[in-house]
């Protein structure tokens, strides 16, 4: 094989998942009616924005070594904090400051403050006390969702406040806010991942914990950080998730967490740890934003759509299974 | 410390002999196994069967199965551990709690089937609105409004299901297409939002809303699922009446909505009569009377009692609210429970 060809080929397996997910729009624009316009391009980048920010913190754990599964009840805690506080229907107790826009920092802290601090219980309890991290956080996803309903006694918070809401509604480019506050979140946690100390300890302590340890790394002090992260933004997830919404009901986000873990593992993270990018999670995000808005557009019979969800999935991660075999003969 | 420990179970046994005299007082413990507390009509749903059942007597103790059968399935061999006066069940799954029903009676405890009817095994008295029933409404008001719309029942529905696990949903949608059959011009696109998840119907509207702009009624099975279809079409660009809308339940957000000029029609589910219901009935049921066929007043609102293959079932009318009648405080959403007193049948 030629120098040219093989690099060429490590091009296309280092990306793989940014061409499959042109592929498979290429393929839903072809034979779906309707799929191919500017709109559904632009709902696929919205929809996946509340995803695509939860799958930032759950790939930092997991470069890192580590595991949470609480960042769904995490976003649905947030989400409900801020619809309890902002929101003028339901439950909401409609809460208004002067100037106006003063509603967006404060929910925002709001949010990420509740997230933050589950980060910090999570992080104490696997980190200081060597507990487990899929227990605890597992843990976790089943009491924050408990919070939830006892918060909310089971009842919505509706109607965000306008200047929140705003958000929701504002396009930029013919995109909404929220979405371009998804990529920016991509990019930022993209280039501390790859340009600061910290980001590429944690690739380090997901690859070798002991190594990096006695590399004389401050291994707990950046683990404790990266679960604070997750749920920082879990949070901001939660944040968007109610602009998206209008408000928040008991069981917002239910489901977001497989998605999630669905996006981090076609973007090419590996569960062991020590392997991942940030651009190739948001290429998984998108790779399922898409498969989801097909599938609204095909009207299939509503049994139907579960299944085909699931085994375009399962095409995904295995095409990514294919990758690391000819990877592993180009070597 | 000592001291301390004896102080506390002091008060506890003092808490415990206050509370005595109240339980003798009560004609027995009924339990309620609500399928889940993350939706507003199950959350009230609870509220209004304690307030009622307490008029006539009885206190209730509430189970929460989060949705899932196997929990729901354990739920009830516990309760039919603890001897109850009677079990009042709202299905997670219809068919896969027959068997605890069938074991909860061969034990002398009476079930009564709440909201969700089963018909495959007898059970000692169902309370519904029937959720067939509230697809058939929906479509005579969609009938209506399509005509109001284009001069004819023509156009295009998109129908927007809850989870296609739940047979609550599926009933809705086979009521629903079953009435609209009779218009061949009405095209309805039916799609789920998996787990009655709000922001998968936002995204499902968001999409639709593109790839047919020229769909005339939204039709979500759940008042939650409204909400998030409106904010995306405001996300597009729609005002109020762009698009009719139409959900079921009669949630207090949908009650929001319709005021807002979003929402068209919110398809009641009558939760305060079908709760009193039960606890009128609940008399005969616990001491295994005879319920008799006939008309009744639950709450003013006229109900049938019929004997059927599954035993005694009340069958409560749901109501379309509307602009016009959507400050009526006998609808649920309004959040105002009756102030008159629910008596036992005689």
């Amino acid at each position: 094989m030629s120098p040219r060809t093989r690099h060429i080929l490590e091009l296309v397996l280092d990306n793989l998942v940014w061409f499959m997910l042109v592929f498979v729009l290429a393929v839903f624009s072809i034979f779906i009616p309707n799929f191919f316009q500017l709109g559904i391009f632009a709902n696929i980048i919205e929809a996946s924005s509340v995803l695509g920010v939860m799958s930032i913190g759950l790939a930092l754990v997991i470069i890192a070594g580590h595991m949470d599964l609480s960042v769904e009840s995490v976003a649905a805690l947030s989400a409900m904090a801020v619809g309890i506080m902002f929101c003028s229907s339901g439950i909401g107790l409609g809460l208004q400051l002067h100037p106006e826009w003063l509603m967006v920092p404060v929910s925002l802290a709001v949010a990420l403050v509740v997230g933050a601090v589950i980060g910090v219980v999570n992080g104490f309890l696997i980190v200081r006390l060597k507990m487990s991290a899929f227990i605890i956080t597992l843990a976790s996803y089943i009491w924050v969702r408990g919070l939830v309903l006892v918060v909310s006694g089971g009842r919505s918070a509706q109607d965000l406040a306008p200047a929140i809401r705003w958000f929701g509604i504002q396009r930029l480019a013919g995109l909404p806010l929220t979405a371009w506050i998804a990529v920016g979140c991509f990019v930022v946690f993209s280039l501390i991942l790859a340009k600061t100390p910290f980001g590429r300890h944690l690739v380090m302590i997901g690859g070798n914990e002991t190594a990096t340890f006695r590399a004389g790394i401050r291994v707990n002090r950046n683990l404790i950080i990266a679960f604070v992260l997750a749920g920082a933004i879990a949070g901001l997830a939660g944040w968007l998730l109610a602009i998206r919404t209008s408000g928040a009901t008991a069981n917002l986000g239910v489901g977001l967490l497989f998605n999630a873990f669905a996006a981090v593992v076609i973007g090419g993270v590996s569960l062991k740890g020590g392997v991942g990018t940030l651009p190739g999670v948001y290429a998984g995000v998108l790779l399922l934003s898409a498969i989801n808005t097909a599938i609204n557009l095909m009207g299939l019979p509503a049994n139907f759509t579960q299944v085909i969800h699931g085994l375009l999935v399962l095409a995904a991660v295995l095409l990514d299974a294919f990758k690391q075999t000819i990877r592993q003969r180009l070597a | 410390m000592k001291r301390l420990l004896l102080s506390v179970f002091g008060i506890l046994a003092l808490a415990f002999a206050t509370l005595t005299p109240a339980f003798a007082q009560s004609k027995g413990t009924v339990y309620y196994l609500v399928p889940t507390l993350l939706d507003e009509f199950q959350t009230g749903s609870v509220s209004a069967l304690e307030l009622f059942l307490k008029q006539v007597g009885y206190e209730m103790k509430t189970l929460n199965a989060d949705n899932k059968t196997d929990a729901q399935q354990s739920q009830m061999n516990d309760v039919i551990a603890l001897k109850p006066k009677a079990i009042i069940l709202a299905a997670v799954d219809f068919n896969a709690l027959k068997p605890s029903v069938e074991a909860a009676r061969a034990a002398g405890i009476p079930v009564v089937e709440f909201d969700r009817q089963i018909t495959a095994t007898p059970s000692d008295f169902t309370s519904v609105a029937g959720t067939v029933e509230i697809g058939h409404i929906a479509a005579e008001q969609a009938e209506a409004l399509l005509k109001a719309k284009n001069g004819s029942v023509k156009g295009k529905i998109l129908q927007v299901l809850g989870d296609p696990g739940d047979p609550y949903t599926l009933d809705i949608q086979k009521g629903f297409e079953e009435k609209m059959k009779a218009f061949p011009d009405v095209k309805i696109i039916s799609l789920p939002a998996m787990q009655w998840e709000a922001s998968n119907a936002g995204t499902i509207v968001a999409d639709q809303i593109l790839a047919n702009p020229d769909i005339d009624l939204i039709f979500s099975h759940a008042a939650h699922l409204s909400v998030a279809a409106v904010a995306s079409l405001e996300a597009a660009g729609k005002k109020p009446g762009d698009v009719m809308l139409m959900s079921s339940n009669g949630a207090p957000v949908g009650l929001d909505l319709i005021r807002k000029g979003w929402l068209n029609v919110e398809v009641e589910q009558p939760l305060y009569a079908q709760a009193a219901a039960v606890a009128m009935f609940m008399d005969k049921v616990a001491n295994k009377q005879e319920i008799k066929p006939g008309d009744y007043d639950v709450l003013g609102l006229k109900s049938v009692v019929t004997k059927e293959a599954w035993g005694p079932n009340i069958k409560i009318p749901g109501a379309a609210i509307t602009k016009a009648n959507v400050d009526n405080p006998a609808f649920w959403g309004n959040q105002k429970p009756p102030t008159d007193t629910v008596k036992s049948v005689e």
